[in-house]
């Protein structure tokens, strides 16, 4: 899932102070998992402006809402009528979810409220992981589904690097070493012939470096 | 109690540092769970105790009925503290 923090309160105030209305939006799927940017973080966030705007003196129309997911049309529909009469949307959704509310509604401005950080897992209650960088060419039948592209921070394909100390990556002992990971893996599943072949050159064409991406199914 | 004690000063911003009133009391909501809290601060009642009218009671069916929506709705209100007891 998508995993997104929110911004620091202050940013968020400074962006949206000068309306006199806004809907604070919720999106209800990754977000919501994270406890970041779902309807309920919302209708909390949308409370403190509430306050925020009372201390300042500001005298702005605050409401929140939110449907389960800002990336696709159909869910919009429940919340039209209260994104149209919005002066400015103040979206909790990822950046996917944020540029969706801004290309549908063309005049109205639209905010985030969260950074969108990494594409993650649950590892337990409030603590997510990165691992998966949506690099177009998945490399992790060949190395026992421990991916280095998001968990090395070199991104090393033939690894470990000379960095790599029991089990650690050089760059913080609170990381990982991906390669390391890699290694007991295919230890364990008895597949070290593996780790033996070189890996080709990767296709980052298929990355970010082929510019942005889409992906289209016939027959829709 | 009076109207006058029961109201909830709307606040009035932009909000500055003030000088207390020697009277001032501060504006409390008391979310009570029914079984326990709430049971207690009726039988606080039927033994003749008395507790300050500046704190008001809502009764809730189970202090899990909390939420965040609660207590920041009471601040907004100008409440100045929340007591959750369950």
């Amino acid at each position: 899932m998508i995993v997104g923090e929110q911004k620091p309160f202050d940013e968020v105030w400074e962006m949206v102070k000068n309306h006199k209305q806004l809907t604070v939006f919720g999106c209800n799927t990754c977000v919501a998992v994270c406890h970041q940017g779902g309807n309920k973080e919302a209708e909390i966030l949308a409370s403190l402006l509430r306050m925020r705007a009372t201390q300042e003196g500001v005298d702005m129309d605050i409401v929140n809402g939110g449907i389960e997911r800002q990336c696709e049309h159909p869910f919009f529909e429940s919340a039209q009528e209260m994104l149209e009469g919005s002066e400015a949307v103040l979206s909790l959704a990822c950046g996917i979810g944020v540029q969706f509310v801004a290309e549908k509604y063309m005049s109205t401005p639209v905010y985030p409220a969260l950074n969108t950080t990494f594409l993650g897992d649950v590892q337990e209650d409030g603590f997510f992981t990165e691992k998966c960088q949506a690099c177009g060419d998945c490399v992790l039948g060949l190395t026992g589904g421990i991916c280095p592209v998001s968990r090395c921070c070199k991104r090393v394909l033939n690894g470990p690097c000379g960095g790599s100390t029991n089990g650690k990556c050089e760059i913080s002992k609170d990381i990982d070493c991906a390669w390391q990971l890699v290694v007991n893996r295919l230890e364990a599943l008895g597949k070290l012939d593996d780790y033996e072949k070189i890996a080709p050159v990767k296709d980052w064409s298929k990355d970010r470096a082929g510019g942005p991406r889409s992906f289209k199914l016939e027959g829709f | 109690m009076t109207a006058a004690t029961e109201k909830i000063e709307q606040p009035v911003g932009p909000e500055k540092p003030q000088e207390i009133p020697v009277d001032w009391k501060a504006n409390i909501v008391a979310f009570a769970c029914h079984y326990c809290a709430f049971a207690a601060a009726d039988l606080a009642g039927v033994m003749r105790l008395s507790y300050p009218s500046n704190v008001k009671v809502v009764r809730l069916p189970c202090s899990g009925k909390l939420d965040h929506s609660y207590i920041l709705r009471a601040f907004e209100r100008g409440i100045d503290g929340v007591f959750a007891a369950g």
